[in-house]
């Protein structure tokens, strides 16, 4: 029995998969879960100024940045490997894809020593990161929802 | 030579412009002109804060045939070499030179920069392993080179400084004092040593370096020891009883803080005229290519210099929250700015008569060279001028050509001494050469066992 065999829905959906399940979405549930911890983070600095949060903020931008490379190189297998194209949610490609780079900018001004590394610049980034990962979602759902009813995208 | 700049050439345009609608945006402004920065009243521009702080290192280059530049009048030859990253020198009463040989101690991950930081260094040559010894060199027919040549002391642990007083040697590892005895014209040690006091090392230990030097009358030792952070980045409760000069009595290793807000001490000497307490101060990084000039300053019995909360008196640092309004109401701005990120490592004061007499009652200090600057500062000797106890006048360049006529650093000037004929000892950790300088057609006394 082979991996294919395993999948659920075939033919179209021939994407990487890890023990059945597609590896794509797998792997952007990781920057997702830590650019919001790092919000979350970044907040407890602020009120604090106690350094582990912001090291905390430091190893979780930088995780999900690692994580989000890993779900690029994944991404980009399905494309070339045909299979997506048709099925890709465009509103959470570019959603996704600022989010990442708005992280990427964070990453960098929370290398900065002390508390101007997190207060104001870092913890406005963490929080319109979380923003935008919650209306790219929220878009997502809805793209989805409205392709379940039969909507031609 | 390298630059980084603020923005990857490779960056995606929504970055630049997520970067440019941030402020953020903008290559590096290249530092002014140093000299602005020399004296008692240093230009200070306003703050800037980076995305990626600037650096830019000399690459490293050999100087083959070559020694470094000194003024008319002057000449230069390499004492010895060969050695693993000396940092100081000390010349004991009868003459012998020692070389405090040692590097820092292995820096703990703590942040994602810190991966960065280390390449940073290793590109720099400052990881070169530190032989955490002490050489002994003695020249017995006076030709200016030494003779004997043996391990004064070893399995030390990150040694700079090194004091001694009557039959007692002190050795200033990176966490304690420790006493060794020792006879005049012994060339090894082999006593165990005792430990006198404690000082901040590891696990952080950010700066190593512990300045030592002894009272005139021998009671007291003074440590300067170092922050362990740029700006309290590793949080404030690090930094107890660092960033200080401490005075540590000598009989019992009960230790006060003599003078606080120093960020880096890295050199102590005693002003001749008045006796005082002089120290070059290494001041903090990221905020511009123009701030926050190191110095040199008069330590004030019970005195407070600012770090981390404000610099130069009362300008306050932004990255560091808490604020003490209290402590910076009582800020000393220090006496003599000596320019941003020079790095000054060494400072002693000339009583010696080989020099010309101009010389005398000054003060030489090493520069040991910018890593986050550009251009690139320091990298040389200066000579700053003194006359009743202050810095009196413009600092001199005395020995230069550490840098290449490409930028290319062929060595970086740490430790100095004066030998017993008055000549200068640099230590070059780049190099590992220790260089002498004296007046043109001058000959060096010859050393032996006993101090005449």
């Amino acid at each position: 029995m082979t991996a294919h065999n395993l999948s659920r829905n075939a033919p179209d959906r021939m994407d990487l998969r890890f023990s059945g399940e597609p590896i794509h979405p797998i792997l952007v549930s990781f920057p997702i879960a830590y650019f919001t911890a790092a919000f979350v983070t970044d907040l407890a600095y602020w009120r604090t100024a106690a350094v582990l949060w912001e090291t905390f903020s430091d190893w979780l931008i930088t995780a999900g940045l690692v994580m989000a490379g890993f779900a690029v190189i994944a991404f980009v297998v399905d494309l070339l490997r045909g299979k997506r194209s048709h099925t890709l949610a465009w509103p959470h490609a570019v959603g996704y894809a600022l989010a990442v780079l708005l992280s990427l900018l964070n990453a960098f001004v929370h290398s900065r020593d002390g508390y101007t590394a997190v207060v104001p610049t870092g913890l406005t980034l963490s929080g319109a990161v979380v923003v935008i990962l919650l209306i790219t979602g929220w878009a997502g759902r809805a793209l989805i929802a409205r392709r379940r009813e039969g909507a031609d995208l | 030579m390298m630059r980084i700049c603020k923005i990857p050439h490779s960056a995606p345009r929504l970055a630049v412009v997520a970067f440019a609608a941030l402020g953020l945006a903008g290559c590096y402004d290249n530092g002014g002109d140093p000299k602005i920065q020399i004296g008692a009243n240093p230009e200070l521009p306003p703050l800037q804060q980076y995305l990626v702080p600037p650096i830019r290192i000399a690459k490293v280059v050999p100087w083959g045939q070559e020694t470094p530049t000194v003024p008319q009048g002057l000449q230069v030859h390499a004492l010895a070499n060969g050695f693993e990253h000396p940092r100081s020198l000390y010349v004991l009463p009868n003459g012998d030179v020692l070389v405090v040989e040692g590097n820092g101690p292995e820096a703990p991950i703590h942040r994602p920069k810190d991966l960065v930081t280390g390449w940073v260094q290793w590109f720099a040559g400052a990881k070169g392993k530190g032989g955490n010894r002490i050489t002994l060199l003695r020249d017995t027919n006076g030709d200016g080179i030494p003779d004997v040549r043996s391990v004064f002391l070893d399995h030390l642990n990150s040694p700079f400084g090194v004091a001694l007083v009557g039959q007692d040697f002190y050795v200033a590892n990176t966490d304690a004092i420790v006493r060794y005895p020792y006879q005049e014209g012994q060339t090894s040690i082999t006593a165990l040593g005792t430990k006198l006091t404690d000082l901040p090392g590891g696990p952080i230990d950010h700066h190593w370096t512990k300045s030592l030097l002894a009272s005139p009358d021998g009671s007291k030792l003074y440590v300067g020891v170092g922050s362990n952070s740029n700006i309290t980045e590793n949080g404030i409760q690090a930094e107890y009883e660092r960033a200080a000069v401490w005075e540590v009595d000598r009989a019992s290793g009960a230790h006060r803080i003599f003078g606080s807000g120093l960020r880096n001490p890295t050199g102590l000497a005693w002003e001749p005229e008045t006796r005082k307490l002089w120290a070059v101060v290494n001041e903090r990084d990221e905020i511009g290519p123009d701030l926050v000039p190191d110095y040199l300053t008069s330590v004030r019995d019970g005195g407070f210099y600012g770090w981390p909360y404000s610099y130069y008196g009362q300008h306050l640092d932004p990255r560091v929250q808490p604020q003490r309004p209290d402590l910076v109401a009582t800020a000393i701005a220090p006496d003599y700015a000596l320019s941003s990120h020079v790095a000054p490592l060494g400072v002693v004061m000339y009583t010696g008569t080989d020099l010309p007499a101009s010389y005398r009652g000054g003060a030489f200090v090493s520069e040991h060279g910018s890593w986050d600057r550009s251009p690139l500062n320091g990298y040389k000797v200066v000579f700053v001028p003194f006359s009743g106890g202050r810095p009196s006048g413009q600092a001199q360049d005395i020995v230069t050509g550490f840098l290449d006529a490409n930028n290319q650093a062929r060595g970086r000037p740490v430790g100095l001494a004066v030998d017993r004929s008055g000549g200068l000892l640099i230590a070059d950790d780049l190099a590992n050469v220790v260089w002498r300088v004296s007046s043109k057609g001058s000959k060096p006394q010859p050393d032996s066992a006993e101090s005449k």
